[in-house]
């Protein structure tokens, strides 16, 4: 199928045009990297053409590694007959720095006669400054249209469209009128010419920057300062963690409540029997217990989402970068470790914007053990069990999300100090600079986040959710039969349990918590469902009671659940994430020791946890 | 042409202050060279630290009508001498 190309420089808002073109949803955050991979979706207004998003990078000359798939795949599509035009993104408002690319992908493109659209994206923000771009000189000057857009508002998107309608789209570029001749990836004095003619170009025909670069000025003089700098960091972590808790707490409770509500008006109509046994305790016990932690999932991905899109994250790495330093990271390990909050697979990807292989492993190694949101309904579930839903501050600061942040901040610091042990026994390598542009702050579009957010948790819902229903109706068949549950301990599922049972009894759980812990290898968060099932074929109750009472109902002791976040906290039991580490390091060997090292490491930390807590009590 | 003594390092660069860009350390790899020649770090250009947050963290610098955060390893490579009276550290 004929394609079009989205080229440019990071953060030039790519991603956001690509999404606006396409009407699909692809990840976007204002800082840059933020797109490692090729994105490939179909025109919307032009179903006969394919668009293809590149990721960002500043010149043909790649160093880091999603520069490279940017450039490989630039290069080799030069030579692709189905390549019907390239669109190169510019930022309107930082016009010098992207056309030093630009002016790169126009030489290349008109070496190998292909069609090139310069699209100067973020014109909103232009207007808003009421400055403006003269698109029709630098169109001459370049020898090609130049098309001023706003993929933020949508606003010139069908410029872009009339141009790839146009019969002249196929035609062969003009020369350019100025400084021809300068080939990309020259280097030397050619990247001088350059620059030298990128800089002519943006003082004659861009908008003059300055109130742009004050105003940033300004609010990283608060966000960077000594003292302001760490406070605010500290007090925006502090809230993440607060608001999966505090915000989310009303739609779980309502969740909960309709999910309970259903099954008490939907089982008197069922007759007495395995069927209605069945939908009890499998699909409102377990798959019911699961559903509950959708709104923080939505949350937790709603709250990273404004960070991004504000412009703050790339200044938390730069705050970062000292302390992680130490443990042999990088600032820029600090987004993929953030990422790896929502969900490790991402998080692995977007290390790939770490151009220091050592530091880029080390990251590796570090993702698995921050608390993904795979783990949230396991430690949320602990927590509802044992801290008490008490709030200080007017609401602001409750104990459970005191608790899930400290759990949150153990994940991350044993993270690091897995890092950095390994950074210290393995052989130095040279340390390669840090150096990252700081997009500027801006206001976070809600409506995109928020369409992201509920995405994510409609993915969590169906991915997980898929493997959750297979995995409860197994659990469910093997603990209801032989004996119609009325026997847990004697079913085929107690067998087996109790065959797997010396494994978990040393941190004091007994073989369901270990089914539970089994059936998690699939996905972290089934385990909450197989409980869920568990306690539903046990339970003699008609009425289904929410999980949290059913565990306390069984008196779990405090130990044992302590040893249990731990054991989440540290052991790798993602498949998924397994199966990308592998990719994206190039190495199954580095996953599978990973996945053994961290299973290990996991029972040893949580058999402390349980004898530690026993000591004391 | 300036004196040799006027030339310090962009990491000794006061805060607010600006300088003019001479060249780059012998040492600093061709890669990183390049990449900071693409942001616009060339020879001649106006630099201003615009930043520096403490303990060590990278200093944020303004290049033309962008602003960069670069660690002290690099930064001790970017040779730099004063313009229009201001004082290298």
């Amino acid at each position: 199928m004929p394609n079009v190309l989205l080229v440019g420089t990071p953060n030039s808002g790519k991603t956001a045009l690509f999404n606006r073109l396409t009407g699909l949803n692809q990840r976007v955050a204002n800082y840059p990297g933020i797109t490692v991979d090729l994105s490939v979706g179909r025109l919307a207004k032009l179903p006969h053409l394919d668009l293809v998003d590149f990721p960002g990078t500043y010149s043909l000359r790649p160093i880091s590694e999603e520069e490279r798939v940017a450039v490989g795949h630039f290069d080799a599509s030069m030579g692709d007959p189905t390549v019907q035009q390239v669109l190169c993104v510019v930022d309107a408002t930082r016009l010098e720095k992207s056309l030093f690319f630009c002016l790169q992908v126009v030489r290349a493109c008109q070496h190998q006669g292909r069609p090139v659209t310069v699209v100067a994206n973020m014109g909103d923000i232009l207007t808003r400054h009421r400055l403006s771009l003269d698109t029709e000189g630098l169109s001459e000057a370049l020898g090609v249209p130049v098309l001023l857009v706003s993929a933020r508002t949508g606003e010139g998107l069908d410029s872009i469209i009339a141009r790839l309608e146009s019969p002249q789209m196929a035609a062969v570029v003009q020369a350019p009128q100025a400084g021809g001749g300068v080939l990309a990836s020259e280097g030397g004095p050619a990247d001088n010419a350059l620059y030298a003619e990128a800089r002519r170009l943006a003082e004659q025909y861009g908008a003059p920057s300055d109130v742009l670069l004050q105003a940033q000025s300004r609010l990283d003089h608060f966000f960077l300062g000594s003292l302001s700098g760490g406070l605010t960091f500290s007090i925006i972590m502090l809230i993440l963690f607060q608001s999966i808790f505090t915000w989310s707490a009303p739609v779980m409770d309502a969740v909960e409540a309709g999910v309970i509500g259903l099954g008490s008006w939907l089982l008197p109509y069922l007759s007495e029997g395995v069927f209605r046994d069945f939908v009890a305790d499998a699909i409102f016990s377990g798959i019911g217990a699961f559903l509950v932690f959708v709104p923080q999932i939505f949350v937790l991905t709603f709250v990273i989402g404004l960070l991004e899109d504000s412009g703050y994250l790339a200044r938390a790495a730069l705050i970062c970068h000292r302390p992680l330093r130490f443990f042999g990271l990088s600032g820029k390990s600090f987004i993929p470790m953030l990422s790896g909050v929502a969900c490790a697979i991402p998080a692995i990807y977007a290390a790939r914007s770490i151009e220091s292989p050592r530091a880029r492993r080390l990251t590796y190694l570090a993702i698995p053990l921050m608390p993904c949101s795979a783990r949230l309904p396991v430690y949320t579930l602990l927590i509802a069990i044992f801290i008490p839903r008490e709030t200080a501050l007017w609401g602001l600061v409750g104990w459970q999300g005191l608790t899930l942040f400290t759990i949150y901040l153990f994940g991350m610091f044993a993270g690091l100090v897995i890092a950095g042990l390994v950074n210290r026994l393995t052989p130095a390598e040279d340390q390669m600079p840090f150096m990252m542009e700081l997009p500027g702050y801006r206001m976070p579009a809600l409506v995109p986040i928020a369409r992201r957010s509920v995405q994510r948790a409609k993915h969590f819902v169906t991915k997980a959710g898929a493997v959750i229903l297979s995995v409860t109706i197994v659990i469910w068949v093997l603990g209801y039969f032989p004996n119609q549950g009325t026997d847990l301990g004697g079913s085929w599922l107690g067998m087996v349990g109790q065959w797997i049972e010396p494994i978990f009894q040393p941190l004091g759980l007994d073989w369901r918590y270990g089914v539970a812990i089994v059936s998690a290898f699939l996905a972290r968060e089934v385990f909450v469902g197989t409980l869920g099932t568990i306690m539903g074929i046990e339970g003699a109750e008609d009425n289904i009671l929410p999980l949290v009472e059913q565990i306390q109902a069984n008196a779990l002791p405090l130990g044992s659940g302590l040893a249990l976040l731990v054991f989440f906290a540290i052991a790798l039991q993602c498949v998924s994430t397994v199966a990308i580490l592998a990719r994206e390091a190039h190495s199954w060997r580095l996953a599978i020791r990973m996945v053994v090292a961290y299973l290990c490491l996991a029972w040893i930390a949580a058999w402390l946890t349980f004898q530690v807590t026993a000591w004391f009590q | 042409m300036a004196a040799q003594t006027d030339i310090f390092t962009l990491w000794d660069l006061p805060l607010r202050a600006s300088a003019e860009l001479v060249g780059f350390a012998a040492s600093l790899s061709e890669r990183y060279r390049g990449r900071l020649q693409e942001f616009g770090f060339h020879a001649g250009e106006e630099i201003c630290c615009q930043q520096q947050p403490g303990f060590g963290a990278p200093r944020v610098f303004r290049v033309s009508n962008a602003t960069y955060s670069l660690d002290q390893d690099l930064a001790k490579q970017v040779l730099v001498r004063p313009i229009g009276g201001s004082q290298g550290a």
